[in-house]
């Protein structure tokens, strides 16, 4: 069911805006059925711990810790800011790290996506057609294009110039070390 | 002084036209030596001199073999996987996107210890979700996967992980280890002359070597220099994260993410690992810019 419309984005010239809906619509239709299989209190819960962490009262490691949580619990994510996300969990509300919690897909997501996939149906269309896929078969047939590559060198931005640019977007280079492999 | 000692190993073998899996074990046993430690990274300086014009192809195929790839190698490598790729996906007609991506591209490049290499971003046509890198600067997202970003620090998120893959000269080791040693076989078979020749034949298949996986830890690494170059390149530093955890959102059978998710980890265990890697590393760190006002839409 998946595979039928997504067929169709490798055909040129051919695809309609149709296409497009029904593509969405049966990627909609293609996440798991879990809504229906929740009981009620876990029907709020849209995401999932990733790691053990500790429920704190404010987006701060230093502040009151109010409960634990552990992997694989089934959270409502709020918010996030900064290294934080908002969860609600069985009763309780307050902050974890952001990279402890994982949202999960949801049903009003996909509906929201077919909304945005409707609403503009020319240019996805025109942006489509002529498009090839990368799949390992056409990547291994593909051969050297050397007016790409052409095009693609004259791109080149100098270190100045990249420099200007952070200067006016306000971005300042700050010290950070590489993150070393966990457990070492 | 070893490699010196190989290259006559070489000359004499092909002569007596010895065994190729007698060579092959031979020189398995010598790269695997000289793979051992990590390759050095070398000073950057694009005014090297080239390569003696004389047997440019026994030149290479030595430095790869010896593990000690020059930068101009390794750019030449890199350059002919890039245009193989871009043969199969062009670039997108879009100046203004192409030029937005190398000026963020760049700017995250100059947080690295190599900020003078010449660093090439494109957007490439497919709506395949995907990002890739070759050696010597080389990196590429498809449309697909630009559509999917919100904002310019998950555009350099994206940028950074890549750009961890030429830093660690990842694809590089993988074409020492797996191809070298087929590649050399080969071309002492076919005396292969042509330096384009054995480039070819080293890469493999068109731009196949893109589509092999790198191994899991290459990609978590890839993943912790992601997060490392936004953050100090002024961006969020959390932006890779959020587009880890958006292509985890899209169903595992969806055809646009078969070849991402064949080659690298699911995003959630990718999550799983930045989470063990970043722990508290961050908190001390200032919120940084999501540049959301300056990104780029497609048209």
């Amino acid at each position: 069911m998946t595979q039928l419309p997504l067929i169709n984005f490798t055909l040129i010239g051919v695809i309609s805006a149709g296409c497009l809906c029904f593509s969405a619509m049966s990627q909609a239709m293609g996440t798991p059925p879990q809504k229906t299989a929740r009981t009620v209190a876990e029907s709020n819960a849209n995401a999932v711990m990733l790691k053990a962490d500790v429920l704190r009262a404010t987006p701060n490691a230093e502040s009151a810790e109010l409960s634990r949580i552990e992997k694989g619990a089934r959270v409502r994510l709020l918010v996030s800011q900064g290294g934080w996300s908002q969860i609600t969990v069985i009763n309780k509300t307050g902050w974890v790290r952001v990279l402890s919690v994982s949202s999960e897909a949801r049903d009003a997501v996909d509906l929201s996506d077919l909304g945005a996939l409707g609403r503009k149906p020319q240019g996805r269309v025109v942006a489509v057609a002529g498009t090839r896929g990368l799949d390992e078969e056409n990547l291994k047939a593909a051969s050297y294009s050397e007016a790409e590559i052409a095009l693609l060198h004259g791109y080149l931005m100098g270190r100045a110039e990249a420099e200007q640019f952070a200067e006016s977007a306000g971005l300042r280079a700050r010290d950070m070390p590489y993150l070393a492999t966990p457990g070492q | 002084m070893k490699s010196r000692y190989l290259w006559l190993v070489a000359g004499m073998l092909s002569i007596s036209q010895v065994q190729a899996n007698e060579l092959e074990s031979l020189f398995k046993g010598l790269l695997k030596k000289k793979l051992a430690p990590p390759a050095q990274e070398q000073p950057v300086n694009p005014a090297q001199p080239a390569a003696a014009a004389e047997k440019p192809a026994d030149q290479l195929l030595k430095a790869l073999m010896g593990g000690n790839v020059s930068l101009e190698e390794e750019v030449r490598i890199g350059q002919q996987i890039a245009g193989n790729l871009l043969g199969a996906a062009p670039l997108v007609r879009d100046d203004g996107l192409q030029r937005y991506v190398n000026r963020v591209g760049r700017w995250v490049s100059l947080q690295t210890e190599r900020p003078d290499l010449a660093w090439h971003f494109g957007v490439i046509e497919s709506d395949d979700l995907n990002a890739f890198a070759a050696p010597g600067g080389y990196i590429f997202l498809t449309k697909g996967l630009y559509r999917k970003l919100n904002n310019e620090a998950e555009l350099a998120g994206v940028l950074g992980h890549e750009i961890g893959h030429v830093l660690r000269k990842h694809h590089l080791k993988l074409l020492q280890k797996s191809q070298g040693i087929a590649a050399l076989g080969g071309i002492l078979g076919r005396k292969l002359k042509n330096e384009n020749e054995v480039l070819q034949n080293l890469i493999g298949n068109g731009a196949e070597v893109v589509a092999r996986g790198l191994d899991k830890d290459a990609e978590y690494e890839a993943d912790r220099i992601g997060v490392v170059l936004s953050a100090r390149a002024g961006y969020d530093a959390y932006a890779l994260p959020a587009v880890l955890a958006e292509i985890g959102h899209v169903a595992k059978t969806d055809k646009s993410v078969s070849l991402l998710f064949k080659t690298h980890p699911h995003p959630e265990e990718r999550l799983g690992q930045l989470s063990e890697a970043v722990g508290e590393k961050l908190d001390a760190l200032p919120e940084g810019q999501s540049g959301a006002g300056r990104f780029y839409r497609l048209r």
